[in-house]
């Protein structure tokens, strides 16, 4: 397990996780960056990285930082949308940048801001669609492909909800389809893009519980991007910290919640504490 | 690994069988590389195919070819017993040339003389059911391209049944037209002497105006938009036998004008055509007095308007007789010697009165013949 | 949780190609000429057995003149129709999208007029002359309406309203300098007209050329019919799958113009018929495109055929224009088809 490259910090060696000797390395960032430009020819708007970390199977990682620190670039250099201009990201050992359309959507599945629904649908149909990577264009659902749907809804637990409209569905059961729609690529890496935003404190724990069981038991890699401090060190076992495009830190949670620090990338006046479950805890400071 | 043969597959490999290939996709590949060439090569045959006609069906009687006013070529029986009629200027031209008992068809239009209502109807000129045309068994239709659309003559043709469509320009044309469709019926004399009677009349009143200059006048085609005659319309040839002309020059058949074009161009007389509305012409002098660019306009103050005849607007034996009508009103002086006013008036039967409703012409002018 | 099978698709459209032949027969059967079933059948016998001899020399102008040629065309414009209007829905996101949206129907109209000023008398240069109006502005929506390189539904929509307004002007102030008789054919030509002669004489061949074209378009489009149900649920959740988006939108959108330049250039603008049908069709039968493709396709046929039959029979013997039927018959099940959609 690696530490991040930061400004003056100490790499504090890692505790080892339980059972996690022998785990697969499902995802490599080695010195990636990337930079935004106005026209080709002007300087850099905004640079992110170089940036590098790891990823293993079962890991829950964090991207962590507040707006604008290049949260969603990184997220969509890590689902291959974008190429970097240096260094390379690997999933499964191949540069995802350059893979086949399918084969990438094969190891990798993306859970984003959702569209509107033009026509009505059924949440067995929407589930049974992220089994389109396997196969040809044209194609038609085998036994397998619906085994495996039916499997993606029970591991989020949104079984009973198979025959109704997508439509329908409250917030948080939406959600729930949407993650199993992803599930259902069997990807090497599940990535989510601020999954909590709309939800309430519950349905936001209610995620964040899931996705810990499906990396703990389902052996998934997930990688969460948000801004929710507390819940990301709750919840995740590295977590990756962004500001204004650079890695300041990377490594359990312990390690990243340093006052200074947060308070320095979210410029807010913080505290942080260790919690009832051993992780830090992130609270406001007065601010009168 | 599994996703790699899968998309080895993608690349375009070859089927394991046809159904998979039909299924799944290899068959469109391969079918849009070559798409082009066969759509090339299906085009160019099915021209080739088509080189040879497959129309005119045998008929028992004797034929011959004929070029209408089109340019159409087409073979039409030496006797023609049924005749189907595309329009009600041709219809009254059959019953002018007295072939109303050959006379099969005609459209809901044809209402003059009121004998033609009654006939079977195919529908009206614009859209006549073909099928209707062809359950009565023609051996010739009559269309002409002032009302009747090409689309109907062409597919008529398709169907064997020989269509001659007059294109009438000029009031002469228009004879020699009805000279060649009485010919095409089997009526030649009839209509020769038609044609030699309508000719008498048009002489006649040429003779008398030959000298005048042209009166010049507005034809109003329609009131709101304003819309008159063009200079190539047979109409405006109509106008100049009756010693008139528009005061419009277009090449436009219908063009469309602006009252300020003509308050400024103040035309010695309006003509209106009766629309088959009932409105007698003080009705419609007072209506127009009222108007606000129409009144500015000397010839309505003065009260020179004439209703003309619907006839004015089809190529049929009628239009003569409503050239003589513009002649009167227009040139009152040079027919109003009481005997030759006599005698016009007991061969058509009109009246001199400028100011009389000019419908109840209409019946009588047949009668001459 | 029973997913589609091809076997399902072929069933539903084996059924309703019953539906589509029974209608057919139908039409095949009214008309002002009076011909019984029995001599229909006869003379289709007779014409398949070769002999055309034995045929009455009218039977066979009714039946293989005037009867056969118009429901083949159209099943051909109905099919063409609905197919594009299905597709044109998918590629914009928007359920309102029809055929004639993206301007292609305007493009053929103009270049339908400017045959009849041009040369008025040839008989079928309509036709061709308004596939060439409507390939033009097929190309030029194209170009007008990328964004980066790349098909973009909204800038695609805003190009095709363009380019319909910009033609339409054109063709009013080409209208203006129209005569007569050559105002009446374009009139009737844009009320939509399945009576219009082709180009060739060769009916058959004519007919199978244009059915081959629908077959390719057709085809193309469904296969990216997958594509497009996942385009269906987010543009970026399609390329998430593994969609390639830019290339699925740009087959869709030549194969529904085409589909359309056909159906304008032979039978003119048609209206209704590429809205409502896939709306029902997905009403019946699901929203997914592998099934509705086909089920579009066959049901716009059946659609046509009957509106055809009822303008040519309800006030006989004058003959409505189809456009006139379907706009009749479809508004109100347009009404009837948004108000579920507020419920």
């Amino acid at each position: 397990m690696s530490s991040g490259a930061g400004s003056g910090a100490v790499a504090l060696p890692q505790p080892r996780r339980l059972g996690a000797s022998t785990s697969q390395l499902r995802l490599k960032v080695e010195q990636a960056s990337y930079a935004y430009a106005a026209t080709d020819r002007s300087a850099p708007t905004f640079t992110l990285g170089p940036a590098s970390f790891e990823a293993q199977q079962r890991e829950l990682l964090a991207i962590l930082g507040p707006n604008a620190s290049g949260k969603s670039t990184m997220l969509k250099l890590l689902a291959g949308l974008l190429k970097p201009l240096s260094g390379r990201i690997e999933v499964d050992g191949a540069e995802v940048s350059e893979l086949d359309l399918k084969v990438r959507a094969q190891k990798i599945a993306l859970v984003a801001q959702e569209s509107e629904l033009l026509f009505p649908l059924r949440v067995w149909e929407y589930v049974l669609q992220g089994r389109y990577p396997y196969g040809r264009r044209l194609r038609f659902e085998s036994d397998e492909d619906c085994l495996l749907a039916g499997n993606a809804l029970a591991q989020v637990g949104a079984d009973a909800l198979r025959d109704r409209w997508m439509d329908q569905l409250s917030g948080g059961e939406k959600q729930r389809v949407i993650l199993a729609r992803a599930l259902a690529q069997q990807p090497s890496l599940l990535l989510l893009d601020e999954p909590t935003q709309h939800l309430d404190i519950g349905g936001k724990v209610e995620l964040l519980r899931r996705l810990r069981r499906l990396a703990d038991e389902n052996r998934y890699t997930v990688i969460v991007v948000t801004h929710e401090l507390n819940l990301a060190a709750e919840f995740s076992d590295r977590i990756v910290l962004l500001h204004k495009g650079k890695c300041p830190r990377i490594g359990t949670p312990a390690e990243v919640y340093e006052r200074e620090l947060l308070e320095e990338v979210f410029e807010a006046p913080l505290e942080v504490e260790i919690g009832y479950s051993g992780r830090p805890r992130v609270i406001l400071r007065a601010t009168r | 690994m599994e996703a790699d043969t899968l998309r080895e597959r993608e690349c375009g490999e070859v089927p394991r069988s046809i159904r998979e290939a039909f299924l799944f996709g290899a068959f469109t590949r391969a079918a849009r590389q070559i798409v082009f060439v066969i759509l090339i090569l299906a085009f160019c045959l099915a021209n080739y195919a088509g080189a040879a006609p497959a129309q005119a069906p045998t008929y028992k009687r004797g034929m011959k070819f004929v070029t209408d006013e089109t340019g159409r070529r087409m073979a039409i029986p030496f006797s023609v017993q049924h005749v189907v009629t595309l329009a009600p200027d041709l219809t009254e031209t059959v019953y002018a040339l007295g072939l109303a008992d050959k006379l099969v068809g005609d459209t809901s239009f044809c209402d003059t003389p009121p004998a033609a209502k009654l006939k079977p109807h195919v529908g009206s000129p614009q859209t006549p059911n073909l099928e209707a045309i062809v359950a009565m068994h023609p051996d010739l239709v009559l269309a002409t391209t002032s009302i009747n659309r090409a689309e109907t003559a062409d597919a008529l043709l398709r169907l064997g049944i020989p269509v001659y469509t007059s294109a009438p320009h000029t009031v002469r044309g228009m004879l020699d037209s009805i000279a060649r469709m009485a010919d095409l019926m089997g009526a030649n004399e009839q209509g020769t002497a038609l044609v030699a009677q309508l000719q008498s009349r048009l002489d006649a009143v040429h003779a008398r105006i030959a000298e005048l200059p042209l009166v010049h006048v507005l034809f109003v085609v329609w009131e709101d938009p304003l819309i008159t005659i063009g200079q190539n319309t047979f109409i405006a040839d109509a106008l100049r036998w009756a010693g008139a002309e528009s005061v419009f020059v277009a090449n436009q058949n219908w063009p469309q004008v602006s009252m300020e074009e003509v308050v400024r161009l103040q035309p010695d007389y309006i003509l209106f055509t009766a629309n088959h509305s009932e409105s007698t012409k003080d009705h419609e002098l007072n209506r127009l007095r009222t108007q606000p660019a129409w009144k500015a306009l000397r010839a309505i103050q003065m009260g020179r308007v004439v209703r003309v005849d619907d006839e004015i607007t089809k190529p049929s034996p009628g239009l003569v007789g409503a050239i003589e009508q513009i002649a009167h009103e227009l040139h009152p002086e040079m027919f109003s010697s009481d005997a030759r006013g006599e005698n016009f008036e007991h061969r058509t039967g009109m009246r001199m009165d400028v100011l009389a409703d000019t419908r109840q012409k209409r019946e009588c002018d047949f009668c001459g013949l | 949780m029973r997913p589609l099978t091809p076997q399902r698709i072929l069933g539903t459209c084996l059924g309703l190609c019953g539906v589509l032949f029974v209608v057919a027969v139908i039409s095949l059967r009214m008309g002002a000429y009076p011909i019984s079933v029995r001599d229909i059948v006869s003379t289709l016998f007779n014409a398949a057995a070769g002999r055309r001899e034995e045929v009455p020399v009218e039977f066979w102008q009714v039946v293989f003149g005037l009867r056969l040629p118009r429901i083949a065309l159209g099943i051909l414009v109905g099919a063409s129709l609905s197919t594009a209007g299905a597709g044109f829905q998918a590629l914009l996101r928007n359920p309102l999208a029809d055929p004639y949206v993206l301007g292609v129907s305007s493009g053929a109209a103009l270049g339908a007029i400017v045959s009849l000023i041009v040369a008025p008398h040839t008989v079928g240069a309509i036709q061709i002359a308004a596939f060439i109006g409507a390939a033009s502005t097929i190309a030029a929506v194209y170009f007008l309406g990328r964004r980066g390189g790349q098909l973009d539904s909204p800038t695609l929509l805003l190009a095709g309203i363009v380019a319909a307004s910009f033609l339409s002007a054109i063709i009013m102030f080409l209208l203006t300098m129209v005569t007569g008789s050559e105002l009446r054919s374009i009139a009737f030509w844009l009320m939509g007209d399945l009576t219009a002669p082709p180009p060739t004489t060769n009916v058959l061949g004519w007919l199978g050329f244009l059915f081959f074209v629908f077959i390719v378009a057709a085809g193309a489009m469904y296969t990216t019919s997958s594509d497009l149900n996942l385009i269906l649920t987010g543009e970026q959740e399609a390329k998430h799958l593994g969609v390639n988006v830019n290339r699925v939108k740009f087959v869709v959108y030549i194969a529904a113009s085409v589909l359309t330049g056909l159906a304008v250039s032979v039978s003119g603008a048609i209206g209704y018929v590429g809205l409502l049908v896939p709306h029902v069709m997905r009403m019946l039968f699901g929203t997914d495109y592998r099934m509705l493709i086909p089920t579009a396709a066959i049901g716009g046929a059946i659609a046509i055929v009957l509106a055809d039959t009822l303008a040519r029979t309800v006030v006989a013997p004058t003959e409505l224009p189809v456009g006139a039927m379907t706009a009749l018959a479809g508004a109100p099940v347009f009404i009837y088809l948004m108000r579920r959609r507020m419920r």
